[in-house]
């Protein structure tokens, strides 16, 4: 089952979400989402990475300008990092991101910062299926791909 | 002689530095001075025209300058602040250059348009300042002046455009960002900013567009900003440096309160705090993770 | 070149009807970001321009060569990779109250656009576009257009040049374009009012006179003999290397070309502006870098517009519209420099003995 909506060139539209994932807690426990059969929407393009400190804050904004209508971040919770401290630094650069991105008009709900453990299939499943709806809600993200060339002021 | 003006004449005399980097009269103002012989000290000013931070200059790579030599540079409490990022960040040694630092009771935010300190006129980079007497120092100059009118101008904006919705938001920096023509200027009048290599610049991938398109400009600012957090001491050299006048100086208040409000961290002109990026605390605010 | 009158009631209703023909008229606006400045915009109704205010705070460049624009469009298929050219044809639009120092670098950087190979998405804009400029009576310290041969009634680069008088404006007509704009709009000029002009012209030229005199004929051959001068050295110290001076440069035109995807297999071909200020712009892939610090690169900028374009081109590439000084942090003055270099270039050899 996925979320579509009628968008306004009348095809139906459904909303783009990549998730950065830590290889060891969150890839884990989606992946126990899986086994588990428990449902979530398909819209969720998963990227592996070791550590949720692999996060580059680039790496979301690259996300939203070749397509992504929505993006999670998600890794251990803090203590458990499979390589002790990551997600400690971690949280100090996605509290910043998360604080300017919605300084410049990025609407919170288009990002999801989450811990989710190995054995967190059920949580998994909540932030997929509730990012997927709120970034269903707001449309498609195309103003941050617009990209019609500056050339002269308007 | 000024006091600045006799120690700058010693230390030239006595080759403790072979250039002293400070404040000058120029055709359009106040500028950078390089004095290098002793004759020349009598130029050096210091008033409320002497916004720029100077700390840039002593950037190692900056060939022309480095060549000169040991440098003396002037500077104020919050230009100090630069000097011990870079030192802090190992791109000059502590003991390689003399810090004059001068007591200062704000300078104006738009230097040569106005004669004397008001809360329209002083910049608003000096409301709140608490380096008046700065801290770090080889020599400390000057007697402490009253503290400066507050100039609430930015505070404002900043406060009007959190009410703002997200999509005003979104449009309001769409709108200002649109006249960014990639020149980088902010950057390279950045003391902070002193990658050899820019992340803007790295072509292989391209992850910042290098054209004046609105996603490309938004990349790099945001960038940018994030890059400076917990670095940037809120001179002001981006915004000056700016032949758009883009308010960058908005993002970067914005950023060094989240710094401060979450890290109970500020720039700091003492090399050896750490800064908020290399260090965690286990308790650090999560509220906006899931 | 004729003269004619135009009212301002006549001006008025010239512009009403290029806007009525869905014309773009490009004129100095109050800028939205600060109503103190102004810069070029295209209008919607005559009362939106705002003549005579200020120097704009962008020239006219971007109109002929913008921050970015597409030269093509490239998708790959599993036939080979299909190019599609942008079109260079460029609709007609009328450029209304600019400076004749602004006016002036077209003229100057068209040289260079034809020169061993025709641009043609600059020409296709520059044949599409009418000039009407104005005397210039904003002239401040920083200015210096009669340093480099030009001057705020130089009519270089304009289709019709109009100076301020009594009632209206006495229109020089320099190009038969600019005739055919004025027709029906303009009556006779009365001699008073060629007086008139003649009268404001003097004035506002001698407000730029006295900023910085002309640059000597053999300037140009004495940067070249003087490349090796130890002045460069410290001449400047106190530059960034920022670029601001070059992106509001009326006449710097370099640019860098790039790539951009928007899918793994399509995207677009671009042009940006660029500046021979930035450490990267001489660059080699072997990682040489020929311009390896900023006095190297500051002797380029002096060299290139005062020496080794004139040289080529027969032109100075600078209209002395003073922006690069006003927009650098660092305090670099360009006439003042001029000055220093000039002074330079004419003190008398010491003599020994005696």
């Amino acid at each position: 089952m996925s979320i579509e909506v009628e968008s306004e060139t009348d095809q139906t539209w459904s909303p783009k979400v990549v998730a950065f994932v830590c290889n060891w807690c969150t890839y884990t426990g989606a992946d126990l989402a899986g086994t588990s059969r428990l449902k979530m929407d398909p819209n969720v393009r998963v990227i592996k990475l070791p550590c949720s400190s692999r996060v580059n804050p680039l790496f979301i904004i690259k996300a939203f300008e070749r397509g992504a209508d929505g993006v999670i971040v998600s890794g251990c919770h803090t203590g458990d990092c499979h390589y002790s401290t990551g997600n400690y630094h971690a949280r100090r650069r996605f509290a910043i991101l998360h604080d300017l991105l919605h300084f410049m008009g990025v609407d919170e709900n288009r990002v999801t910062f989450a811990w989710v453990s190995a054995s967190e299939g059920n949580k998994w499943q909540q932030v997929v299926n509730e990012t997927t709806a709120r970034v269903a809600e707001l449309g498609p993200f195309s103003e941050f791909q617009g990209r019609q060339s500056a050339g002269a002021p308007q | 002689m000024t006091e600045l003006q006799e120690l700058a004449r010693q230390l030239l005399t006595e080759k403790t530095v072979n250039v002293v980097i400070g404040y000058e009269e120029g055709p359009r103002g106040v500028r950078p001075a390089f004095i290098t012989a002793p004759e020349q000290a009598s130029s050096l000013v210091f008033n409320i025209h002497c916004v720029q931070n100077l700390a840039a200059y002593l950037n190692p790579r900056r060939k022309q300058v480095a060549q000169l030599g040991k440098a003396a540079i002037v500077v104020k409490g919050c230009d100090a602040r630069a000097v011990a990022g870079m030192i802090r960040e190992q791109q000059v040694e502590r003991a390689n250059v003399v810090i004059i630092a001068l007591r200062c009771g704000g300078v104006l935010q738009n230097p040569g348009t106005a004669s004397e300190l008001t809360a329209e006129t002083t910049s608003v980079r000096c409301a709140g300042c608490t380096v008046r007497d700065p801290k770090l120092f080889d020599y400390v100059l000057g007697e402490l002046p009253p503290e400066p009118p507050v100039n609430t101008h930015r505070v404002e904006q900043i406060a009007a455009l959190e009410r703002m919705t997200s999509a005003e938001r979104w449009n309001f920096w769409t709108a200002q960002l649109s006249r960014c023509v990639r020149c980088h200027a902010c950057r390279e009048a950045c003391p902070m900013c002193f990658c050899v290599k820019c992340t803007a610049e790295k072509t292989q991938p391209q992850w910042i567009d290098p054209s004046s398109t609105p996603r490309a400009n938004r990349a790099w600012q945001t960038m940018r900003v994030l890059h400076q957090a917990g670095r940037c001491v809120d001179c002001l050299e981006c915004e000056r440096a700016c032949p758009e006048h883009i308010p960058l100086g908005l993002l970067a208040r914005y950023v060094a309160d989240a710094v401060e409000r979450r890290f109970d961290y500020a720039a700091s002109d003492d090399p050896s705090v750490a800064a908020p990026f290399g260090a965690y605390r286990p308790g650090d605010e999560e509220e906006f993770i899931r | 070149m004729t003269h004619r009158f135009l009212s301002h009631q006549g001006l008025a209703s010239l512009v009403a009807q290029l806007l009525a023909a869905n014309t773009r008229v490009i004129a100095p606006v109050r800028a939205k970001d600060d109503p103190q400045q102004i810069d070029y915009q295209p209008i919607h109704s005559f009362e939106e321009a705002a003549i005579g205010v200020r120097l704009p705070r962008r020239s006219l460049k971007e109109y002929f060569l913008p921050p970015t624009e597409v030269l093509l469009h490239y998708s790959q298929t599993k036939e080979g990779v299909e190019i599609r050219e942008v079109s260079t044809a460029a609709p007609p639009q009328v450029i209304l109250g600019a400076t004749p120092c602004d006016v002036a670098s077209l003229e100057v950087v068209d040289k260079v656009m034809g020169w061993d190979y025709r641009d043609e998405l600059w020409f296709g804009r520059r044949e599409a576009t009418t000039i009407v400029s104005f005397l210039c009576s904003l002239a401040d310290s920083t200015c210096f257009c009669t340093a480099v041969g030009l001057g705020p009634e130089s009519f270089r680069g304009s289709d019709l040049l109009l100076v301020p008088v009594d009632g209206g404006y006495l229109a020089n007509v320099v190009t038969s374009r600019g005739e055919a704009l004025l027709h029906g709009f303009a009556s006779e000029a009365t001699d008073a009012a060629i007086a008139a002009a003649e009268s404001s012209s003097r004035a506002a030229r001698q407000k730029v006179d006295s900023n910085l005199e002309a640059l000597p004929a053999d300037f140009g051959g004495w940067l070249a003999s003087n490349f090796d001068n130890p002045l460069w050295k410290t001449i400047a110290l106190r530059c960034h290397g920022c670029g601001a001076c070059a992106a509001v440069c009326p006449t710097c035109h370099c640019f860098d070309i790039v790539d951009e995807h928007d899918t793994a297999d399509s995207g677009v071909r671009r042009r940006n502006w660029d500046s021979c200020q930035t450490g990267l712009f001489t660059l080699h892939a072997s990682g040489h870098n020929p311009r390896q610090s900023q006095s190297e690169r500051f002797r380029q900028r002096i060299q290139h517009k005062f020496s080794i374009y004139p040289s080529r081109f027969a032109e100075i590439l600078c209209t002395g519209c003073g922006r690069c000084s006003r927009s650098c942090p660092g305090g670099m003055d360009l006439p003042k420099l001029l000055l220093e270099l000039v002074t330079l270039s004419q003190a008398k050899p010491e003599v020994s003995g005696q």
